[in-house]
């Protein structure tokens, strides 16, 4: 899947990974593709529950790459 | 069998579930040896013996007296729960092919953490235990103490989510543009569940020795130590997240799972002190009481962890939680300092009292009043979500909110 923007958030822990993207897809245009890859266990559970909270869609299942996690979101 | 180890090992268990388990089995710790499950109390122990090391005298400080600073951390129940997290933990960690060394690209946050970290330990003390003996089992011994911890955390985490959301203190990531993704390395040989199926066997064995060697205090402290770090840490249970989340975004997951864990808690202890006539742990509640649960609930935010959450962050290789547990550290021992050279205790402590509900007020309305504190926490924390979720500016205006 290709992204239009990527954050490399591997090393941040909680809770950066979530106000990071949300601040990312914040000023970005509607339906650009944010791709997210973190490390920190917990933001496994809370990215794709805040930002779908917030009104972003998840545009690809959240994975799990050895211990990292990779996201695709959708603003 | 494959299958039932992804399910185990592969994914995080629900929280809710896993805090009523935690419950279950604190209340279960506490019938069969009583005392609770706690950790900062044994962290002022460790503080005091890393100032015994450096050759400092601490045999006149009236806090070490308070918390008992007697022996070594491994001849102490409170000790073993601490190692025993510790170690719990890293087995699930390592079981879940989850370690790694994970450090923050902000090097502010070590700052941050031990900064944070220390005002979190001050806090803790000052308050008579952290998100445990003054929260989470401290509210099932009906010590009224917990009550103000907890309003006053929530004033301390609120002031911290403020300063954690400023552009100084949390940092710009770089964002960068279009792919392609950073492609993860991938381990060619996973090797570590082998390392924490190793570890176990040999804490096994630990516990077996001290069963043998007559030492069943110490073998059940390290058993429940054992099995709380291994309920927070498949979890991902954080006391912090509960108060902050709420405040920063809304998110209620972590906080209906506590106070739903606590009610059980509180049935459980209160059938326990009903049918065996123990007495419930109590602790003074102060001032003092609300100024630490205050400066807890602000250092916790600024070091993004509790002094629980830290321990299993540590093992999963989070390099920030070394600050933290050094802050921790740091902060435990200045308030023991504090506490009769500076006299903390005369102003912020000595007018308090020990005030326990199951005495004031008989068990019946000690579990009922309780039930309805919960209650009531349970509602502000689904109230406070609808107003905060509601007044969430949405970035692209037709989007709906989903809750």
């Amino acid at each position: 899947m290709s992204a239009d923007f990527t954050l490399d958030l591997r090393g941040e822990s909680c809770p950066y990974p979530v106000i990071y993207t949300l601040d990312a897809l914040k000023d970005m245009q509607k339906g650009q593709i944010l791709h997210v890859v973190t490390d920190c266990p917990g933001s496994f559970r809370n990215v794709p529950e805040e930002v779908v909270s917030a009104g972003y869609k998840l545009a690809k299942e959240p994975e799990k790459a050895g211990q990292e996690y990779l996201f695709y979101i959708e603003a | 069998m494959k299958t039932l180890y992804n399910r185990v090992f592969g994914q995080y268990w629900n929280p809710v579930m896993t805090l009523v388990v935690a419950g279950i089995f604190s209340a279960a710790y506490f019938g069969l040896t009583g005392t609770v499950w706690a950790v900062t109390g044994e962290f002022t122990r460790l503080g005091g013996h890393v100032v015994e090391f450096f050759g400092g005298d601490v045999s006149g400080w009236a806090y070490f007296d308070l918390v008992h600073l007697e022996g070594s951390s491994f001849a102490r129940s409170d000790g073993w729960i601490v190692w025993g997290m510790l170690i719990g933990a890293l087995i699930t960690v390592l079981l879940a092919n989850n370690f790694k060394i994970r450090k923050p690209q902000q090097k502010r946050r070590y700052v941050q953490g031990l900064i944070g970290g220390a005002i979190a330990g001050f806090g803790a003390r000052l308050a008579m235990g952290c998100n445990l003996a003054a929260f989470f089992t401290g509210v099932p011994q009906f010590s009224f103490h917990s009550w103000i911890f907890i309003v006053a955390t929530g004033i301390g985490t609120f002031m911290g989510v403020k300063v954690a959301k400023t552009k100084w203190w949390k940092g710009k990531p770089k964002l960068m543009k279009g792919g392609p993704a950073p492609v993860p390395k991938r381990e060619k040989r996973i090797v570590q569940p082998y390392v924490g199926g190793l570890i176990a066997l040999l804490y096994a064995a630990l516990i077996v020795w001290f069963f043998v060697t007559g030492r069943p205090l110490l073998g059940t402290a390290a058993i429940f130590g054992a099995i709380f770090g291994i309920l927070i840490e498949r979890g991902q249970i954080c006391f912090t997240s509960a108060f902050r989340d709420l405040w920063l975004t809304g998110r209620t997951l972590m906080a209906k799972a506590i106070v739903i864990a606590m009610a059980v808690s509180s049935l459980l202890t209160i059938l326990i002190i009903a049918n065996t006539g123990m007495t419930p742990i109590t602790q003074v509640a102060s001032i003092g009481t609300f100024v630490g649960g205050f400066l807890f609930g602000l250092g916790i935010v600024l070091a993004s962890s509790c002094e629980t959450g830290m321990m299993y962050r540590l093992m999963e290789g989070q390099v920030l939680y070394l600050f933290v547990f050094a802050g921790n550290l740091i902060g435990v021992t200045a308030l023991a300092f504090a506490w009769d050279h500076l006299g903390v205790y005369n102003v912020l402590v000595a007018g308090g009292e020990k005030l326990n509900l199951i005495p004031a007020m008989g068990p019946g309305w000690a579990i009922i009043a309780t039930l309805t504190m919960l209650a009531g926490c349970y509602l502000f924390i689904v109230i406070y979500s609808k107003h905060k979720r509601g007044t969430l500016i949405l970035p692209k205006g037709e989007k709906q909110i989903v809750s």
